[in-house]
Order: structure tokens, then C-alpha cells, then sequence
């Protein structure tokens, strides 16, 4: 049903993990019982292009699996701010990177929106590679929301990363959950 | 209390395509013979890892025409085969797949549905080879076609193909669209033995006495295996019960009504359809493939409106599901009809099922887009006798 509906899009351009990112997601949420539903942006573009990943989710099945209103919307460029913006529901969450969407319409921002502006991409180059920022942006999201468990995330986290490159993205995942915790928060409402 | 059950399993993050893959495997399939082309290749990528791991064979071919060729080949040396392609590729394979209807081979094509025409928009999605599928070979002929929405259907569905292939020795088509092709969500599968798995009928009686096309009371020969103690002729030109060409006009009219009549005789058994909130309806949404997913949010959207709204998916498109749409449209005041092509090729259908003077509302969408739910709410709301909105721009 559609109160139970929450839409997630993680925008950005080809090549920097958002259909990973949200697989990540949808794991653990899925493994606390909820049913989602993952779809793309299908094009001949794809590294350097925009691109972003939806996640769908749901209580019960999902009945319109792609995105219609987006509850959080995570910016990791500016190209994917214009496709995006007007899917915003009232009171959305959105993550902004500082370095790759450093500018956000204005007008209603701060007030239509919970808006976080947050060094992701920073931080995982920080880390050692700017690859990473979908994982610190997973963990940033996460904790922001409440929307899953810190536990079930590393679990998929676990899961779905090459050994070569787990202590990588589990140090993003932290690094992302601590951005996230020093945000104060901007709203009551959980999304 | 069932959904609950179903959720306590274990559940796997799975693409569309990855579920047809699975589900080919699930129902035995061990050949895979396919050209890529998006949006199906996912498809022909899980076969390649998966189909050499169980002792089967993957194939990559040099066109679209090889790839049905060796699938036809593969079935009759008694492989349960497959090939995925996408319309470009879908229309060249038509030749062989008449000569797949003609020899009464079983085997499964999964046409993962794009814009067209031809090239077309090669990454977007659409329903519109749907009288393709149901009329693309030449010569007077009938297949089977099936259409998930979901991707536990891609699983489900692939299973009931090779099912419905090996039972009535026909071709069958499954034809998702791209959205339900690349959607993932996250899925219990059935177990093995949850889904029945149905193979071909083989011969019983002596190799000499073996007639490929003589059909047994349900319409259907039994198909001995190339390389086996049967030995047997298929060709694509009119042949009789032995398989040896036989132009008398007697016998060629006996071969072209079986080939229909063994599908005819069993429709009921072959038509799956699964109906939303038909109970109390007046509004009936007759779907097929994602856009029953935007009737299903439609249908729950006019009902908050005080429109009692239901849903037929037609989980199977051919044969088309004449009866069940009458049935269903007499208790409506109105049918919608949506659907990602231009022409109207389900529309058509329903018209003949019902007759003229239903009120037939089509949603049609034809630039790589998909039917929202608003769209579908807003052909209930338009005034009767309104036609039918375009794209916009």
C-alpha cells in the first residue's frame, strides 16, 4: 500500500556506484522484512553521464516499482539535481556533496527540504579513493534516516565488495555513519 | 498468511532477467544459444556462468538467425533450449522460430520488449511486439506467449514456458519489457519441486514404428531425441505423421488446423491471467507486463476517489485471453486498456472480445516512457467518448 511507500534515489553520474550503493541498501532493508524494488537510468551514456538508481520500498509488495515522490534523494553531482528536484516530495531528505553539487535551486531550499550538505566525496578520497563515496554516502544516509540497521548494512556491505577492497568500503560506511551523526537534525518528522 | 510464509525464506536480490535466467535452470533448460543485444544480454550473461557449471552448454553465436537455429537443433537432440534477444534481434530469428512451429520443436524465446521501430530507442522500454509475436512468422501458424510483471513472475513464468513448450511442442515466447527485464527486487524463489516441471513426451513403441506428428488422444505426438534409437525426419515444408514431405491437400489441412488445434483444445489450461480487486469492480484495467504494476497503484488511487477499480493482468498474451476480458467487462461500465505502443495491439483484442459499443478507454504511450499511474487515472476521468491523449512533447 501506499503509506508504507518510501522512495530513495541515489543520482549521480555513470561510474560511481549508484546501482551498488542502492543494491547495498536494498539488502538491508530487505533482510528486515521489507520488500523493495531497484531500478536505473537505462542509457547509451554511461561513465560521465548522468545516471541515478531508485529504490522503491514497501511493507507489502511494491505496486509501482520506479519513483514517483522521493522521500531522500542523495546528490553525489550536480547533473543529477535538475531530474530530480521536481520528484521531491514536501519535507524530503536530501544529501548534497560539497564538492560535486555544491550549488542546490534556490527559493525553497532549507524550507521544503532537509537539506545536509555533506563532504562525501571528500572524505572517501580522504580514505584513499574517490570510488568510495557511494559508501560513505550509504553510511551518511543511513544514519541520517534511521531508515535500516547499521549492522544489516555492513552485512551487505560484506556481502556484495571484493575482498581486496573490504576494509575500504567498511571504512567508508563509518566514515559516511559519522558524518551523518554530526548533523544536527533538521526535522521531526522521520522520512 | 501465505506472503508471510513466503517472506520467512530466504529471499535474494535478483534482476528480471537474472530470474529468467533461473528459471530457464529451474525447468531444466541446459542450452543457451543467443546473440546479445540490450536490454536482454543479462540474461544471456547469467546462462553463460551458469549454464557450464550444470554440465549444460552456453553458445554465443554470430547472429540472431544462428542463435534460433542452434536452439531448435539443441531441443530436438533433447535439450530443453533458449535464446533471449530483443526486437531487432526478435525479428530475425522469425524464420526459424516458423520452422520451430512447423517441426512442433519445443523451445523458449524470450524477447525482452524495446522501443522500435527497428533500432529504435535501443535502451527504452515499450509493449509493442505484441501482434509481432503472434503474427511475425509467415504462413498460418500458433505459438504461446507469456509476460511477467514482476520479477518473481520472470522466475514463475519462464518455468510455466518450457512447461507450456515441452507439453504442447510449440515454440513459446516470454516477452517482458525492459522495466520488469532490469528491475530488481528482491524475491523468494521457489524451491525445487514447489513449481511442477513438465518434459516432453517420448515415444513408447518400437523404433520402427515411430511417426514424429501422429498426435496421441490429447493432440499431442510424443518427440523422440536425435541420436537416439528413434530415428526420425523434420522439415520445415508440409509433411505428414512420418515427417516425409506430403503436399496431398488433405493431409495439409489436417497438419495446419493440429498445429492450432493442439494449443485451441487446451486454451483454458494455457491462459493465466491475475486479477486485483475484481471483486466489486466497475472500472476494469485489462494489463500486461510493468504496467500492471501502475493499474495495481491506478486501481488503489480511484478507489481512495470512490471509483471501484480492478485489474486483469494477462500473464499470458497468446492465445489472448478473449473469454476471461468478457467475463470481467460485462460487470464493468467502463475498460482501460494501457499499454507502451502506439497502435493499440491489446486494445484491438479487447474490443473483439467484448464487442463494439463497450466503452474502451486506451492509454497509449509510445516514447520510451512508462504508463504512470496518473495516466490511467486520468483515462477513468476523462468523459466518455473522449479520445485518448498522445505523448506530450
Amino acid at each position: 500500500m501506499r503509506d508504507s511507500r518510501l522512495e530513495i534515489r541515489i543520482g549521480g553520474t555513470g561510474g560511481q556506484g549508484l546501482i551498488l550503493c542502492a543494491k547495498m541498501l536494498a539488502d538491508a532493508l530487505a533482510a528486515a522484512g521489507k520488500r523493495v524494488a531497484q531500478s536505473q537510468t537505462y542509457e547509451p551514456t554511461s561513465r560521465g553521464g548522468y545516471c541515478n538508481s531508485d529504490l522503491i520500498v514497501s511493507e507489502g509488495e511494491v505496486d509501482f516499482p520506479l519513483a514517483t515522490a522521493l522521500d531522500c534523494l542523495v546528490l553525489l553531482d550536480r547533473m543529477a539535481v535538475k531530474p530530480s528536484w521536481p520528484l521531491l516530495k514536501p519535507d524530503a531528505l536530501v544529501l548534497a556533496d560539497t564538492r560535486l553539487c555544491p550549488e542546490l535551486p534556490e527559493g525553497n531550499r532549507d524550507v521544503k527540504y532537509r537539506v545536509h550538505h555533506l563532504p562525501l566525496t571528500r572524505s572517501a578520497i580522504e580514505l584513499g579513493s574517490e570510488r568510495v563515496a557511494n559508501i560513505v554516502a550509504l553510511g551518511a544516509l543511513a544514519a541520517i534516516s534511521g531508515m535500516c540497521e547499521r549492522k544489516a548494512l555492513e552485512r551487505a556491505v560484506r556481502a556484495d565488495t571484493p575482498k581486496s577492497f573490504l576494509d575500504l568500503n567498511l571504512d567508508a560506511l563509518a566514515a559516511g555513519y559519522r558524518l551523518g551523526e554530526q548533523e544536527p537534525a533538521l526535522a521531526a518528522t522521520a522520512p | 498468511m501465505k506472503a508471510v510464509a513466503t517472506l520467512e525464506r530466504e529471499t535474494r536480490l535478483l534482476q528480471g532477467n537474472q530470474a529468467i535466467a533461473e528459471g530457464a535452470i529451474y525447468a531444466g533448460a541446459r542450452f543457451y544459444a543467443g546473440y546479445p543485444i540490450t536490454p536482454s544480454s543479462e540474461i544471456a550473461d547469467e546462462c553463460a556462468k551458469r549454464m557450464p557449471e550444470l554440465g549444460g552448454m552456453y553458445i554465443q553465436m554470430e547472429d540472431e538467425m544462428a542463435s534460433i537455429a542452434a536452439v531448435v537443433g539443441a531441443s530436438l537432440a533433447g535439450a530443453k533450449a533458449l535464446t533471449a534477444t530483443s526486437g531487432p534481434g526478435f525479428s530475425l530469428m522469425q524464420e526459424n522460430l516458423g520452422l520451430a512451429v512447423m517441426g512442433e520443436v519445443p523451445c523458449v524465446v524470450v524477447d525482452v520488449q524495446r522501443s522500435g521501430p527497428s533500432t529504435g530507442l535501443a535502451t527504452k522500454p515499450a509493449q509493442s511486439d505484441i501482434m509481432q509475436v503472434r503474427w511475425g512468422r509467415h504462413g498460418d501458424q500458433s505459438v504461446i506467449a507469456l509476460c511477467p510483471a514482476t520479477v518473481r513472475e520472470c522466475f514463475t513464468l519462464t518455468v510455466q514456458a518450457f512447461n507450456f513448450a515441452e507439453r504442447f511442442r510449440v515454440p513459446v515466447v516470454l516477452m517482458p519489457d525492459e522495466i520488469v527485464g532490469h528491475m530488481r527486487e528482491n524475491v523468494a524463489l521457489p524451491l525445487p519441486g514447489e513449481i511442477e516441471v513438465v518434459d516432453r513426451k517420448a515415444p513408447a513403441g518400437p523404433p520402427a514404428s515411430y511417426l514424429p506428428f501422429k498426435p496421441d488422444e490429447d493432440g499431442i505426438a510424443p518427440l523422440a531425441a536425435y541420436g537416439s534409437e528413434y530415428v526420425f525426419h523434420v522439415t520445415s515444408s508440409m509433411h505428414g505423421t512420418d515427417g516425409y514431405s506430403n503436399n496431398d491437400p488433405a493431409n495439409a489441412a489436417w497438419r495446419v488446423r493440429q498445429l492450432h488445434e493442439k494449443i485451441e483444445r487446451h486454451r483454458d489450461e494455457i491462459v493465466l491471467t491475475q486479477s486485483y480487486y475484481t471483486e466489486d469492480m466497475d472500472v476494469l484495467i485489462v494489463t500486461l507486463g510493468a504496467t500492471t504494476r501502475a493499474a495495481r497503484t491506478a486501481a488503489l488511487e480511484a478507489r481512495a476517489q470512490g471509483i471501484k477499480a480492478g485489474v486483469l493482468q494477462l500473464q499470458t498474451v497468446w492465445p489472448f485471453a478473449d473469454r476471461e476480458i468478457a467475463a470481467l467487462g460485462k460487470r464493468a461500465r467502463m475498460v482501460v486498456v494501457p499499454e507502451m505502443n502506439y497502435s493499440g495491439q491489446v486494445a484491438g483484442e479487447v474490443l473483439k472480445a467484448l464487442g463494439p459499443g463497450a466503452d474502451i478507454r486506451r492509454v497509449n504511450k509510445f516514447n520510451g516512457t512508462i504508463i504512470t499511474p496518473q495516466d490511467i487515472l486520468d483515462a477513468m476521468l476523462r468523459p466518455a467518448g473522449a479520445q485518448t491523449q498522445g505523448n506530450q512533447p
